[in-house]
């Protein structure tokens, strides 16, 4: 009776469970650098009351929020205090169209496909000053950001020429859900899994069809597109899991915290049944090794120091323990993990204009911290962070998983795992 | 995933055990959910303040005489002076500039202006050896427009009750005016975020030296430096008169940057910190811990040698009670505490709470016990633990750091 009497009483999002501590507003990164965000508490439960009264209490400010979720992680409470804001955007978008900038920007996949059409051109072009001028003030689009460089080849049709065909020879089978960046932007990434799963006998296999998981269209008020898109990709999910018994996995933080958690708080999207079976690529290789299924075999003479940067939604999943551990198994590797904080780039938010300035502003603690690091590289589980610290650090940024398979003796750990 | 040491909490008594393990090259992963109750913290520490009712002057003597379930027996009376010494030498190591002695109490100024006993106070902040020989005769108490998690007349009155001569004098900058634009979220914390460049550091030093210039002290909340001292410095480099600091209600510069400046030093000596992620259920065999699971690795258990609950008192979800009985929530080890529910609490917030004395049930080596039998491997430290009341005794932080260590030598010694 009195255990029901509690939970009765509980509303979604762990709302009443806000003591207005403030720890929240301590850690995040916007209400850092400016007066203009009122921070989370202000814009989350304690805003929240007022719009249950009347939603015209709404605030624009809130669409300063980064969608971070360092809030949440730093809340004691167990507040959901990211998913309240967001919400609370979207109930106030119902009914009003997205800019073009942001159809453009949050359209990744469509952006991405014409791109690949035409790379050399659209390279080109998009890193061009007039091209960089004319998006500045006419897309709002800012004229420091440089589009991620897209590539010739996508890597479906790589995969589709070069590797299907010999996946149904190993034992072991997972799919893999690649993203929009390794599709249009960053195919060696995908072809660095195969490579590692091939080696420890996992045949790796596409979706029979995958859309963009849609994290940019939430984040750009397309919500009703974020929700087809991700219907498909959750039933598409699902026949793998039912048809093929094969887990799905991931090299994109974002994607997959996006698919695993945004789907049923953001979009209502009822995911339980598979929610278990996506998984980042790094913590599926980590718990093979962990479970002692599998071995993996390094270079030798292999010598590194590269800084590992906690991707603000890797640190919400509390994962990133396997992509540094990972890391760590490598004999020669001296890993730096920096200190958590964000990179400010938060997806397409820095890309825009009115974004710029404070987009830097928050990622200067992490640029600083980079450079006192002294390392050749960084590697970070999300593709917009890498884009955002190559630009303000000059240092290359690469994948946990391209790093392993850089790292990896590839035939030799093929023999130790008695793969022919 | 096998480690030496897993520490469900990392708050101060979790830290604190972890650095000491880390140091002496143990494999160490701490689990926190979220920040602890340091954000609280005023900028010192205590071991031991007052007991039945007569304040403490000094500690190490006054310990001696407290009941045998308190935790400083466990720790071992006659350890504690060297265990305090250490103590100081882990908060140097990290960083955190405190001065204080094991056998003289020293005063602390808490945000209401009352002197309350303590063991270790951040240099920069006010601290005061002796009341009868105060540090300052008459003080400027810089009051900062438009911030109010100071308040002012009750702090002011409270000092010139010591024997201060007090001005109360309120200033601002444009850059604090600027942080005046989300009036309910100008915190001790925005303030310490923004006050950071040379120049708006300048500006305020320009304020005092105009405004405080009859005073042999400034006096202003605590409102600088989230990750180190150094804005301070600057601050008083620029300023003609010595410049202190005095606690602010929460939350707390001081307290975020030691809880920084230790989990920093922790992640330095190799150690993991899991923060965000929440210890959820154990699992026993006989006597023995093997490993615990958390909500964020879910399917993949910790397990380790040793294991170390740290997970705080009511307030921080450490302990919980529902209408019927107080209970551990992770492990379901036993807890010291009144059956009846109406023994719990009494009338009137300012009178003692039995609550505030219950905890987790320990043998004399911090073991946890459950069902009555000690589990060997798993040891509780701080504000979890039964028998001290860090509300009435003043020694709160004085058992997190104390057991804490404690707990660190005997998971040594057992190796």
């Amino acid at each position: 009776m009195a255990e029901r009497m509690q939970t009765c009483n509980l509303s979604e999002n762990n709302f009443e469970q806000c003591t207005k501590c403030s720890i929240c507003t301590t850690v995040c990164p916007v209400a850092a650098v400016t007066t203009d965000y009122p921070g989370p508490k202000q814009a989350g439960p304690d805003g929240e009351r007022y719009r249950l009264k009347d939603p015209a209490y709404f605030d624009k400010a809130l669409k300063l929020c980064l969608n971070c979720k360092r809030c949440e992680v730093a809340c004691p409470s167990g507040v959901h205090i990211a998913d309240i804001i967001q919400q609370a955007r979207m109930r106030a978008s119902e009914g009003k169209r997205a800019s073009l900038r942001d159809t453009m920007l949050a359209n990744t996949d469509l952006l991405g496909t014409v791109a690949n059409l035409v790379a050399p051109v659209a390279n080109t072009t998009l890193g061009l000053f007039p091209t960089k001028l004319v998006m500045h003030s006419v897309m709002a689009i800012d004229k420091h950001r440089t589009f991620p460089a897209y590539s010739r080849q996508k890597f479906t049709t790589w995969f589709k020429r070069h590797a299907a065909k010999e996946q149904d020879s190993y034992s072991q089978h997972v799919s893999y859900f690649h993203g929009c960046y390794v599709n249009y932007n960053f195919p060696k990434l995908g072809q660095d899994l195969v490579k590692i799963l091939n080696a420890i006998g996992y045949g790796v296999h596409l979706l029979d069809k995958e859309q963009c998981c849609g994290v940019a269209l939430i984040a750009n008020g397309l919500y009703k597109q974020a929700k087809r898109q991700a219907r498909t990709n959750i039933d598409n999910i699902r026949t793998s899991m039912n048809r093929d018994h094969r887990v799905v996995l991931t090299t994109s933080s974002s994607c997959t915290f996006n698919m695993r958690d945004e789907y049923p708080s953001m979009l209502g999207i009822d995911n339980a049944d598979v929610r278990d079976n996506i998984n980042l690529a790094t913590r599926f290789i980590y718990n093979l090794v962990d479970e002692e299924k599998i071995k993996l075999i390094f270079k030798q003479n292999y010598k590194r120091r590269l800084a590992y940067h906690t991707a603000c939604h890797m640190q919400r999943m509390g994962w990133q323990l396997y992509s540094i551990e990972l890391l760590r198994m490598i004999p020669g590797m001296d890993l730096v993990e920096l200190e958590q904080e964000c990179c400010g780039i938060s997806g397409t938010y820095g890309f825009k204009k009115e974004n710029y300035e404070r987009s830097q502003a928050i990622g200067s603690i992490l640029f600083k911290s980079i450079e006192e690091a002294q390392v050749e590289a960084v590697t970070t589980d999300c593709e917009t962070c890498k884009w955002q610290i190559e630009m303000s650090t000059g240092l290359p940024v690469e994948n946990p998983i391209s790093v392993l398979a850089d790292a990896l003796d590839v035939e030799a750990t093929r023999r130790a795992n008695g793969i022919k | 995933m096998r480690m030496d040491t897993v520490i469900m909490g990392g708050g101060l008594s979790g830290l604190a055990c972890g650095i000491s393990l880390a140091k002496r090259g143990k494999r160490v992963t701490i689990v926190a959910s979220g920040q602890s109750t340091m954000f609280f913290n005023g900028g010192s520490m205590e071991l031991l303040g007052c007991v039945n009712d007569k304040t403490v002057e000094n500690p190490l003597e006054a310990i001696a005489s407290l009941p045998e379930s308190h935790p400083y027996h466990k720790v071992g009376v006659d350890r504690i002076a060297s265990i305090a010494e250490r103590v100081k030498l882990l908060f140097s190591d990290s960083g955190i500039d405190m001065t204080g002695s094991a056998n003289a109490n020293h005063w602390r100024i808490t945000p209401m202006g009352i002197a309350k006993p303590a063991w270790l106070t951040l240099n920069d902040h006010l601290r005061i050896d002796d009341l009868n020989q105060l540090p300052a005769k008459r003080l400027a108490l810089m009051c900062i427009r438009g911030y109010f998690d100071q308040p002012n007349s009750m702090l002011a009155e409270g000092l010139r009750n010591l024997g201060f001569e007090v001005d109360m004098i309120e200033f601002t900058t444009d850059d604090i005016t600027a942080l005046r634009r989300s009036p309910s979220e100008m915190r001790a914390t925005s303030l310490a975020k923004h006050l950071v460049s040379n120049n708006a550091l300048q500006r305020i030093a320009d304020q005092f030296n105009n405004l405080a210039e009859n005073a042999d002290m400034v006096l202003m909340p605590s409102v600088f430096g989230q990750s180190d001292s150094s804005d301070f410095q600057t601050l008083q480099a620029r300023t003609n008169k010595p410049l202190r600091l005095v606690a602010t209600l929460p939350p707390s510069v001081a307290g975020m940057r030691m809880m920084k400046q230790l989990r920093h030093y922790f992640k330095m000596l190799g150690g993991t910190y899991l923060m965000g992620d929440t210890a959820l259920s154990g699992t026993f065999d006989g006597d023995r811990l093997t490993s615990i699971t958390t909500a964020k690795l879910a399917d993949m258990p910790l397990k380790a040698d040793n294991f170390v609950l740290a997970t705080g008192s009511f307030i921080s979800r450490g302990l919980k009670a529902d209408f019927e009985r107080v209970y551990e929530p992770i492990l379901g080890v036993d807890v010291d505490a009144d059956a009846d529910p109406e023994q719990w609490t009494r009338f009137g917030v300012l009178q003692p709470q039995a609550y505030f004395g219950y905890g987790v049930a320990t043998d004399n080596q911090l073991r946890c016990l459950k069902q009555g039998k000690p589990i060997q491997n798993l040891r509780a430290i701080g504000s979890v633990l039964s028998g001290h009341d860090a509300v009435k005794m003043g020694d709160g932080t004085g058992v997190s750091l104390l057991t804490a260590i404690a707990a660190a030598d005997q998971i040594r010694e057992n190796k």
